[in-house]
């Protein structure tokens, strides 16, 4: 691949792997690698076995040119809860795209929960998004992505953006969910009631190995979002949770919601709030 | 012979063609309970951008896809761009119409005369990829295939929304009119999508479909 770090005309080319194992007590972060801005904090165990990781996106936030991948293992039995403690930022650029790459591989009975602060994409970003979470036979998946167009808070609206975004969860070689969300500052799909109906944030939120009981959960819940709508569905084993909002942090705060009844169902464990989340 | 084959194409999109596709309103009648659509203007804007952003970018690639996959009998392609599009259902209740209308399909194949492959019977098969299996069978014109079921597409919509507004008959030919003026660039746009361009989430749609399983008097199914 021959990337490069560091800042050069072409923007920054970050890269960051790392890799979950089962150490007999605990999941411990068994590698690390890292080129470039794409960094972590030292990992935490607020739960006892689970490992929990804030990871850090480049603190400047990203501009076209900018190339960033991440890659996760989470090998056999391990269990890994990732999240952010900022929104991830993509600022103005002059028609010059900025790519961001995940793949997260979940190995038999090992857990991963991709739980990131919402991806604000600023007037006139350009951006090319791609997660892919592997799954093989028993793993288990819970995760969201939260797209934020424009800056609501200050006013600015996303106009001419655009945006490319793949997500698609699988099982071994059989792709499960596959979603492609492609946005662009003038695009009808913005405003229409079949498509984001004016609002600024949204997000879809994937919990595998659910069933109706799971559904019947997050239903029973009755989830509302002010200026927002949140909705769940059930395809085969994947929970599908949905939301529309104005503002990303009741968007968040509806997802958040959700995890804490999933979790327990899913994952055997009580949710155990990453402190980040309440600063 | 070859100069007939388009006419097999009308069989297949014919509303008499027992497969039960004008019972399904595709998340349409939680939109109309909602208000979302309420009247002709708002109806031809939902099923217009539904056919020119998702139908155009989803069925017609696979379907492309898939035709050319059962010309070259190529059962592994097949397969693999069938589960895509399963992957990419919004909701329970679309992934089921689904796979309804596609399972439907292979039981009045035998009628129309058509032999399936041992590739449609191995697991769930969707609507769009039986279809395009019956047009290579039938060396249908790719371009005149993607139209033709676009415009089934519309129709069926546009009757829906007849139903559920309500709307008259001369407002349904009012919305068929301007969708079929669509359709031409809608599958042109299809056709030319490359795999990476396949797909395209519209949330207030998937949303819709969500909320209508659990919509308490539907005309519908889910």
């Amino acid at each position: 691949m021959g990337l490069a770090a560091g800042k050069a005309l072409t923007g920054w080319r970050a890269h960051l792997s790392l890799g979950f194992s089962d150490d007999g007590h605990r999941t411990i972060l068994s590698h690390r690698k890292h080129l470039g801005p794409l960094v972590i904090q030292k990992p935490f165990y607020p739960e006892g076995e689970p490992c929990h990781i804030y990871l850090l996106h480049p603190p400047g936030g990203v501009v076209g040119g900018d190339q960033l991948r991440l890659d996760v293992d989470v090998n056999v039995k391990a269990h890994a809860l990732l999240t952010t403690p900022a929104a991830s930022k993509f600022y103005r650029s002059n028609e010059t795209t900025a790519f961001l790459e995940q793949l997260f591989k979940v190995a038999p009975n090992a857990t991963l929960e991709w739980l990131p602060q919402e991806t604000i994409l600023f007037a006139d970003s350009h951006v090319s998004m791609q997660t892919r979470i592997q799954l093989e036979d028993n793993a288990s998946f819970i995760g969201w992505e939260l797209i934020c167009l424009g800056r609501p808070a200050s006013g600015e609206k996303y106009v001419l953006g655009n945006c490319r975004q793949r997500f698609s969860i699988w099982r071994n070689a059989s792709p499960l969910l596959i979603e492609t969300t492609r946005l662009h500052g003038s695009a009808a799909v913005l405003n229409q009631k079949w498509g984001l109906q004016g609002a600024n944030v949204m997000g879809t939120c994937i919990a595998v190995n659910a069933d109706k009981t799971t559904l019947k959960a997050v239903r029973d819940a009755d989830i509302k979002i002010a200026d927002g709508k949140f909705t769940s569905t059930l395809i085969n084993d994947v929970l599908i949770c949905r939301v529309l909002a104005m503002q990303a942090e009741p968007a968040r705060n509806a997802f958040i919601q959700a995890w804490r009844i999933i979790r327990p169902l899913l994952l055997k464990r009580q949710a155990s709030m990453p402190r980040i989340w309440s600063t | 012979m070859m100069e007939n084959r388009h006419i097999r194409l009308w069989q297949l999109i014919n509303p008499t063609l027992p497969i039960g596709a004008f019972a399904y309103s595709q998340a349409q009648e939680y939109a109309v309970e909602i208000g979302w659509v309420r009247d002709e203007t708002t109806a031809l804007d939902w099923i217009q951008g539904l056919l020119e952003q998702v139908i155009s970018t989803t069925e017609v690639p696979i379907l492309v896809r898939c035709y050319a996959a059962a010309r070259e009998r190529d059962w592994p392609a097949f397969a693999t761009w069938n589960k895509t599009i399963l992957a990419m259902r919004e909701s329970s209740e679309l992934y089921l119409e689904d796979i309804q209308l596609g399972a439907a399909m292979l039981r009045v194949f035998p009628s129309m005369g058509i032999q399936p492959n041992h590739a449609l019977t191995e697991g769930n098969l969707s609507y769009i990829a039986s279809f395009a299996y019956a047009c290579a069978n039938w060396e249908i014109d790719l371009r005149m295939a993607a139209e033709g079921f676009l415009w089934m597409w519309s129709e069926t919509q546009a009757a829906a929304a007849i139903k559920l507004v309500p709307l008259g008959q001369s407002a349904g030919q009012r919305i068929l009119s301007v969708l079929s003026e669509c359709i031409a660039t809608s599958a042109e746009h299809g056709l030319l999508c490359t795999d990476d361009d396949i797909g395209m989430l519209a949330p207030g749609f998937a949303m819709s479909s969500a909320q209508h399983e659990i919509q308490y008097s539907r005309l519908f199914r889910s």
